[in-house]
């Protein structure tokens, strides 16, 4: 998830590991609202959303110098993690409403690079999405953006838990390899 | 189950899509150490971050999330300090309690910052709206902290006691410290295990952990040389994830390689059959 113009989200890491605040404001820079946006869309309340990204950043600089960087990049480290920590709340409070006026995060200058970046990343991965079928990519995102299981999910959409299984497992594989190929 | 079905299930392991077997066997597959499981777990991990990442539609900074981990920052530095000095070695047990001990007093600071932020809402209200959202927040934090006094009176001095048993475990020159690392059933979970068998001490304590689903709970194991798994003790973590507990001692003479921490029956079990979450070595002497 790097790219050449800029430094390294792992370069980042390890200047955080060694105590440099900038570091970590430069990686919530990058992945700050991404991060709340993604638990937001599991949560459906921004203020939890924003506590669980802070909570992600805040435990990645605290474990900085014990970042494996063998199991994955940084960028797929604290997707992962936002996502089991966001599941994990939601399944700690069970259901709830969402808050009526849940606060809007003010607009903001991004850095020029960092535009520039995420544009590539979303043609990219529009890209690749647009190569699953309806199907697959419905059930993908459900997958991801839910705290629902397997079953939960064929009883919703009425599709037979194995179709699911299968849908799931093949746009998830091909979203892998376009992905892979548009990289390399 | 064979590696070429383990591998075919990984997609659904990334998904967080997999039964109770599936998923048990793919945890005790990969901590048997299949790189190549791991590089493919790893590649769907990417590609669906890279999803998230674009779906999610925001990219950015946020200004509030940095207001959070600014304050952060401010409340925690004599903890980083400490966290720092435990990666250098060499007496982690004295550290780790320094670190519990900094991390109260953090959260004292925190709550003492929260007020002069309360104090600046009422007398300045030049701020801007964001800012004042953020403060108005902590306001109502604080509020609901000091209506609950009493009661974080008593589970402080609960956590207290709990520290002051951990720190004892810790100390000594008998005393061993296993630092647990998460599993991929877990990985943003961590912890420790303080063993002081001259003091007949043994103190478990973790941090991230999920929450357990009603009918299982966490069993805490030594691993010895002898006699493989061993029943340390069961838990439950709080809301946060997070919990300190004292735990059985090993059986005189066993030499404990390891310590790691299973989801079982409420009731637990003799030897683990579920999910390993969290594992770590214990030093050799």
């Amino acid at each position: 998830m790097a790219d050449d113009n800029r430094i390294s989200d792992e370069g980042l890491v390890s200047a955080m590991a060694a105590g440099d605040q900038d570091a970590l404001a430069t990686l919530n820079q990058r992945y700050g609202r991404a991060l709340s946006a993604v638990a937001d869309k599991i949560l459906r309340d921004k203020a939890d959303a924003e506590e669980v990204a802070a909570d992600v950043l805040w435990q990645l600089w605290r474990e900085a110098s014990r970042f494996d960087r063998g199991r994955g990049s940084v960028g797929a480290w604290i997707m992962m993690t936002v996502r089991s920590r966001a599941i994990d709340r939601l399944r700690a409070r069970k259901a709830r409403e969402p808050r009526a006026g849940d606060p809007v995060e003010a607009a903001v200058t991004n850095d020029p690079s960092n535009e520039i970046h995420s544009a590539e990343r979303r043609t990219r991965v529009e890209g690749a999405l647009a190569t699953l079928n309806d199907g697959e990519r419905d059930l993908l995102r459900l997958a991801y953006f839910s705290d629902l299981s397997q079953s939960e999910i064929a009883q919703r959409t009425s599709i037979p838990l194995g179709t699911v299984k299968s849908r799931m497992r093949a746009g998830l594989i091909r979203l892998r390899d376009t992905l892979r190929g548009t990289v390399e | 189950m064979e590696h070429a079905e383990i591998k075919d299930l990984i997609p659904l392991k990334a998904l967080s899509q997999l039964d109770g077997d599936e998923a048990r066997a793919i945890d005790e597959h990969l901590a048997a150490g299949c790189d190549e499981c791991e590089r493919e777990l790893a590649s769907f991990n990417e590609a669906l971050a890279e999803m998230a990442i674009a779906e999610a539609g925001a990219d950015g900074p946020s200004d509030r999330i940095w207001s959070r981990l600014q304050a952060r920052l401010d409340a925690s530095r004599p903890a980083l300090k400490v966290e720092d000095r435990a990666t250098r070695e060499p007496s982690r047990g004295r550290d780790f309690a320094m670190m519990v001990g900094s991390a109260v007093a953090a959260a004292i600071v925190a709550i003492v910052v929260s007020y002069a932020f309360n104090s600046r809402l009422r007398s300045d209200t030049s701020e801007t709206s964001n800012e004042i959202a953020a403060l108005t927040a902590k306001v109502i934090e604080v509020q609901r902290n000091v209506d609950t006094t009493g009661d974080q009176l008593a589970a402080l001095e609960a956590k207290v006691a709990q520290t002051t048993d951990l720190t004892l475990a810790s100390l000594g020159p008998d005393a061993r410290v296993a630092r647990l690392a998460g599993l991929p059933a877990s990985p943003s979970a961590s912890g420790s295990v303080a063993l002081n068998p001259a003091q007949g001490t043994a103190m478990l304590e973790v941090n991230g952990l999920p929450p357990t689903p009603d009918d299982k709970v966490y069993e805490v194991w030594w691993i010895g040389e002898k006699q493989g798994p061993i029943k340390a003790g069961l838990f439950e973590p709080s809301s946060h994830g997070a919990t300190i507990v004292s735990l059985d001692l090993p059986p005189p003479g066993e030499v404990v390689l390891a310590s790691a921490i299973t989801l079982e029956p409420s009731s637990g079990v003799e030897k683990p059959t579920g999910a390993m979450y969290l594992k770590g070595d214990f030093p050799r002497r």
